[in-house]
């Protein structure tokens, strides 16, 4: 197993209930996991933990061989090699695509970062589009580019934040296809987020239900999913999500 | 390393304004240890006077003896507070346009005794503290102003006719926030008591014009404008505008009329701008030899010419302008009693609703 | 235990430090004056209970309420006729409605009394010129509408600035749907841009307010009792500070009380959404009738706000110059910007920190922090004045002691005076930087540190980056505020330090307004100068 949480607890300062409580999950290497539910049930929270942006009030996460938070320990989220893609990017506006992708490769020398900078520009399919300055793209080249921007340290593990809410239909369809095959291609561990059923099934290894803070199914694609395709029972989804299919 | 650029920008940041500020501290400790060899040629004074003939006559007093004079101008109560909090290291000299604060800088035991036989010549017994901690050095009269037309000043007598409901509507004064009020209010505290000063407070608020507002000069302006006949204001408010650089406040001033009231009885209001050494003055003897040298009757000239003061030097006449309203007879009361008085005159402004 | 430990851990850094130190700092002579505010009550509080409080009160509120809603229609408007349409002299408003901001606001009442009363311009051309005498009435602006109006016209850009700032940067995608769907521009500007813009809108007014509470130059001129009447009368007719600091404390609670109260009626409805994605609103060309009708709105508000005002004062430097202006106001000009300089470069850096590390920060510090650096805005000048004597005394007290040096050097010298406005003017700097940050919001900052940088370098790398024009924004007005600074100037200030406020009002209080013009005008120039070089600045990016 290449991440390991236990007994995973969160609360905010201010709230009465828990955000996350009593969480356990296990990732293999190269997996891709996709945690379901719908807003408020604590899913971004939990990357949020993940990714040391948020400090839990108990359990401990492992990532690899290192402790990435106990009871005694916390690892800054820039100590961790996690890399993450945020909902609405956050693509640095006053930087070109290149001085973003470039960004999270300090300690590098400059022919390595060159490098990397064509690997990851070819692997995402921006070629020639490195001069431009974020609000120049559209939406899809912008998420694209955020990918690119994560992947480029070479993190043991990605986190994706909603990453196609921002997206239409058609690209997201298209977009999903292309991200699966990159995470595949790279080989990295990747942990999504999503409320989206169609992405959940169209890009999981593992799918993880979430409710109110606590895991309600973990298991494949078609363990969860069954012949119905019918779960919005279990996750207490919106109709208007899965109008969209 | 950025935590080190930041802290380092930072001690360079504040390095930088303490060396500008040491510079003027170690110009200023210079003088200082300077002081301890000589101990001659400086004096340290809080006014809250802002003339420029102030500053002129601190210039030629340094010509004159080599003492710089260094000065920090406030209001005198911001002040006096400051003198309070510094404790030993203060000023050496508090000069201040109102007997009142005078008084209440002696109470609070910031002001020291000086004897000095130049004094005792130069200005009046009546006009120096009675334990000679304070000594006026100008003196100003409040007294009521008329507009020539509108009012015969057979009709005028005393400050208490201004009670009268004959005044009704026709009265200008400004707010009671101001001390020159406060102090004339003191003033009848002492002499008709407070009841009666209550009285004359109520009557005065029943008779004004219009709600306080303004300084002295607005309320001169008033009048001219016939918004009210007559208003109270202190004399070298009037002889300013009489020689003002704008011709309107020359026209505004040519219209009123001045009267001293209470001629035949407890005499008009007087007050003055006085100065004392203060309890730990480190230049003391700087200090009585400025106190001196702004009593002698050259600079008293000066004094009185530019500003339209009356001087406390009996030998010294007053500005031509302040010559042709006449001689006057003064309220006859010792002016620590305008500080004694202070309080309860507010009490009574806030009583009678006077704004 | 362990997870106590690691919490501390893992939140100690240099930034959580300095700004516990900043706030300590800020918070040392305000302490004085919490001791005095539980003293008990003695008879002064019992008379300013009966014959003050009330009326005092009212006034206050009335007035607050007023130039509070003024400001904030004029300051909005302007704000949304200049970020989302173009007509003539547009680029020129941009900055020119910041500058009513360069006149203290009891320079303008003078000024403005000056104008209208019997001696004015006004009155004495009708009379020369046509022999007509008006009604003192109609021309009487000191008064309560008078002073709602001085307050208004030389405070809303406050609200302008703040609101601009946000609209420009923040309102796009929702106003050009509007604009889409065939809304009129009324509409647009009632319910689309007043809701999304109230947060800054807030921001801009309580700034107002604060200023006016702590007015005393223009309430006591025109005579209307307030609040700080009531304190200053306390303090110096009745010589009771105690009393005085207990009524301060009052207003401070009444200010923390109105604070919180916008919280809770804010509540979830924080509509400042922080998007990353960053549109400028494009301007929409006017044409015809509507094109001049805003800009003679902008004019007519320009013009009463800066031009008359300053063509009087002008007029009156012209009878005084020859005994005005001389070779020592050079230094005093110096001395004015280099202290404002210096204090406001240490309140822009003091504001990046505690703004920073309550941005990132959830617990305590988020909560507590903010509020702190408004204390110093809150509490009059002169009253905050009597609290840093109070430490600086003690302090050099302890220094000549230990003979560090051989007499009081701190309360001599200047530090004393850059320490005062720093406690005064933090929350200046503090708002703009602060809703700088909340308009980036904090993913670009996790953005970095998940890229492997650390919170200090995310920050120099990234966050200075993106708010540089607020930042540059709270250094400006923290400036300009120094410039016009009184109270704590005239009593803290060292020997033989005079600079162009203190100048101005020592002639103003002894009703030589005329002579008081040239140091005024001095002010509106540096004050001018510096307002267009943060538009040129913003305006480059």
């Amino acid at each position: 197993m290449f991440v390991h949480i236990r007994d995973l607890h969160f609360k905010y300062p201010n709230a009465d209930d828990h955000s996350l409580e009593a969480f356990n999950l296990t990732i293999q290497k190269g997996e891709i996991t996709t945690v379901l539910g719908e807003s408020g049930s604590g899913k971004s929270t939990l990357l949020r933990l993940i990714a040391g942006l948020e400090m839990p009030t108990k359990g401990n996460i492992m990532v690899g061989d290192h402790c990435m938070c106990s009871q005694s320990k916390f690892v800054q989220p820039e100590k961790r090699g996690v890399g993450m893609v945020f909902q609405d990017y956050a693509l640095f506006p006053h930087m070109k695509v290149e001085e973003n992708i470039k960004f999270g490769l300090q300690k590098w020398s400059r022919r390595e970062k060159k490098t990397r900078l064509n690997e990851v520009i070819e692997l995402v399919n921006l070629k020639g589009f490195e001069k431009r300055y974020p609000y120049e793209l559209s939406g899809g080249q912008q998420q694209r580019v955020a990918l690119a921007r994560a992947l480029a340290p070479k993190p043991k593990l990605l986190l994706f934040d909603e990453p196609f809410s921002n997206l239409d239909a058609d690209l997201q369809f298209k977009i999903r296809e292309e991200l699966r095959k990159i995470l595949k291609t790279t080989g990295v561990t990747s942990i999504f987020v999503t409320h989206d059923q169609d992405d959940a099934q169209a890009l999981a290894d593992q799918i993880v239900i979430l409710r109110n803070g606590k895991i309600i199914e973990t298991g494949s694609p078609s363990k969860i999913f069954g012949t119905d395709c019918d779960i919005s029972e279990r996750l207490a989804v919106k109709p208007r999500v899965l109008s969209k299919l | 390393m950025y935590k080190k650029i930041l802290f380092y920008s930072f001690l360079v940041l504040f390095m930088l304004v303490l060396a500008a500020c040491g510079n003027d501290s170690t110009s200023e400790s210079d003088s200082s240890s300077e002081d301890e060899s000589s101990s001659k040629d400086e004096v340290n004074l809080y006014t809250s006077r802002h003339y420029d003939i102030d500053e002129e006559l601190y210039e030629q007093f340094e010509d004159e003896t080599g003492v710089k004079v260094n000065v920090i101008e406030g209001s005198a109560d911001e002040l006096i507070e400051r003198m309070k909090r510094e404790g030993k290291q203060t000023a050496d000299l508090f000069y201040t346009a109102d007997a009142g604060r005078l008084h209440r800088a002696k109470e609070e035991d910031l002001l020291q005794q000086v004897d000095s036989d130049v004094l005792k010549e130069n200005i009046p017994d009546k006009l120096t503290d009675a334990d000679k901690e304070w000594f006026g050095l100008t003196k100003r009269a409040r007294v009521i102003v008329y507009h020539k037309d509108r009012v015969d000043p057979s009709e005028l007598s005393t400050y208490e006719d201004l009670a009268d409901s004959k005044w009704k509507d026709r009265i200008l004064i400004r707010s009671s926030a101001n001390i020159y009020n406060q102090s004339l209010l003191a003033s009848f505290i002492e002499l008709n008591g407070r009841d009666e000063a209550k009285a004359w407070a109520e009557g005065v608020v029943d008779n004004m014009a219009r709600e306080p507002q303004g300084g002295d000069r607005d309320q001169a302006k008033g009048v001219v404008a016939g918004e009210g006949d007559i208003a109270v204001m202190n004399t070298y408010y009037l002889g300013g505008m009489l020689n003002s650089a704008d011709e309107e406040e020359v026209k505004v001033a040519e219209q009123l009329g001045v009267f001293f009231p209470n001629q035949d009885t407890t005499g008009t209001h007087v007050n003055v701008s006085g100065i004392g050494v203060t309890k730990h003055a480190e230049n003391k003897e700087n200090a009585v030899k400025l106190i001196e040298f702004l009593s002698s009757e050259d600079v008293q000239k000066q004094f009185a010419s530019a500003n339209y003061e009356y001087p406390v030097n009996p030998d010294v006449e007053p500005a031509s302008t302040l010559k042709e309203w006449g001689d006057f007879k003064e309220q006859d009361i010792n002016l620590s009693i305008l500080g004694e008085n202070n309080a309860e005159a507010v009490r009574i402004f806030n009583e009678v609703n006077w704004k | 235990m362990l997870k106590w430990f690691r919490d501390i851990r893992s939140n100690l850094n240099t930034w959580t430090v300095l700004s516990i130190v900043f706030v300590g700092l800020i918070l040392l002579p305000s302490l004085s004056i919490i001791l005095q505010f539980s003293a008990e009550t003695n008879e002064n509080w019992n008379h300013i209970k009966e014959f003050m409080l009330d009326t005092y009160i009212v006034n206050s509120v009335i007035l607050v309420l007023f130039v509070g809603l003024f400001s904030a229609i004029i300051g909005s408007s302007l704000a949304w006729l200049i970020s989302a349409y173009d007509f003539p002299l547009r680029r020129f408003f941009q900055w020119g409605l910041i500058l009513p901001l360069a006149i203290p606001p009891y320079i303008g009442a003078y000024t403005y009394h000056g104008i209208l009363n019997y001696t004015g311009v006004i009155q004495t051309t009708l009379r020369n010129q046509w022999d007509v005498t008006v009604n003192q009435q109609y021309f009487n602006i000191m008064n309560m509408p008078g002073a709602i109006f001085i307050f208004v016209i030389f405070l809303f850009p406050y609200v302008f600035t703040i609101t601009k700032a946000f609209l420009a940067r923040q309102s796009t995608s929702l106003v050009e749907n509007a604009r889409i769907l065939g809304t009129s521009s009324w509409r647009i500007y009632f319910k689309i841009v007043l809701p999304i813009a109230r947060a800054s809108i807030v921001a801009g007014v309580s700034l107002v307010i604060l200023e006016v509470l702590n007015d005393y130059g223009v309430v006591k001129y025109y005579g209307i009792q307030t609040f700080t009447t009531a304190i200053f009368q306390t303090w110096f007719g009745l010589g009771d500070l105690g009393s005085a600091i207990k009524l301060s404390g009052t207003l401070m609670l009444l200010i923390l009380g109105l604070i919180v109260l916008e919280r809770i009626l804010r509540g979830r409805k924080r509509f400042s959404f922080t998007t990353t994605k960053v549109t400028l609103l494009q301007p929409v060309k006017l044409k015809g009738r509507s094109k001049w009708l805003a800009f003679s709105y902008c004019m007519f508000i320009f013009t009463i706000a800066f031009i008359i005002p300053f063509i009087q004062l002008i007029y009156w430097a012209f009878l005084t110059y020859e005994q005005g202006f001389s070779t020592e106001f050079l230094q005093v000009i110096g001395n004015t910007v280099f202290v404002a300089f210096a204090a406001a470069a240490m309140i822009t850096v003091m504001a990046v920190v505690i703004s920073n590390i309550s941005r990132l920060n959830r617990g305590l510090i988020a909560k507590v922090f903010p509020k702190v650096t408004i204390l110093g805005y809150s509490i009059p000048g002169a009253v905050i004045a009597v609290g840093i004597v109070s430490l600086f005394i003690g302090i050099d007290e302890v220094i000549y002691q230990w003979g560090w040096a051989s007499s009081y050097i701190l309360s001599t010298s200047i530090v004393m005076l850059i320490f005062a406005y720093i406690v005064r003017y933090l929350a200046v700097a503090y708002n703009s930087i602060d809703s700088g940050f909340e308009r980036i919001g904090i993913h670009f900052t996790e953005a970095s540190r998940m890229l492997g940088n650390n919170v200090t370098k995310s920050f120099f790398k990234v966050d200075v980056k993106l708010i540089r024009g607020a930042i540059f924004g709270g250094f400006i007005l923290a400036f300009i505020d120094i410039l016009k600074e009184l109270p704590l100037t005239l009593i803290l200030r060292p020997f033989n330090f005079e600079t162009l406020a203190t100048n101005a009002f020592n002639y103003a209080t002894n009703e030589m307004i005329h002579e008081a013009a040239i140091p005024s005008i001095l002010i509106v120039c540096i004050s001018a100068i510096s307002i267009y070089f943060f538009h040129y600045v913003l305006e480059r990016e």
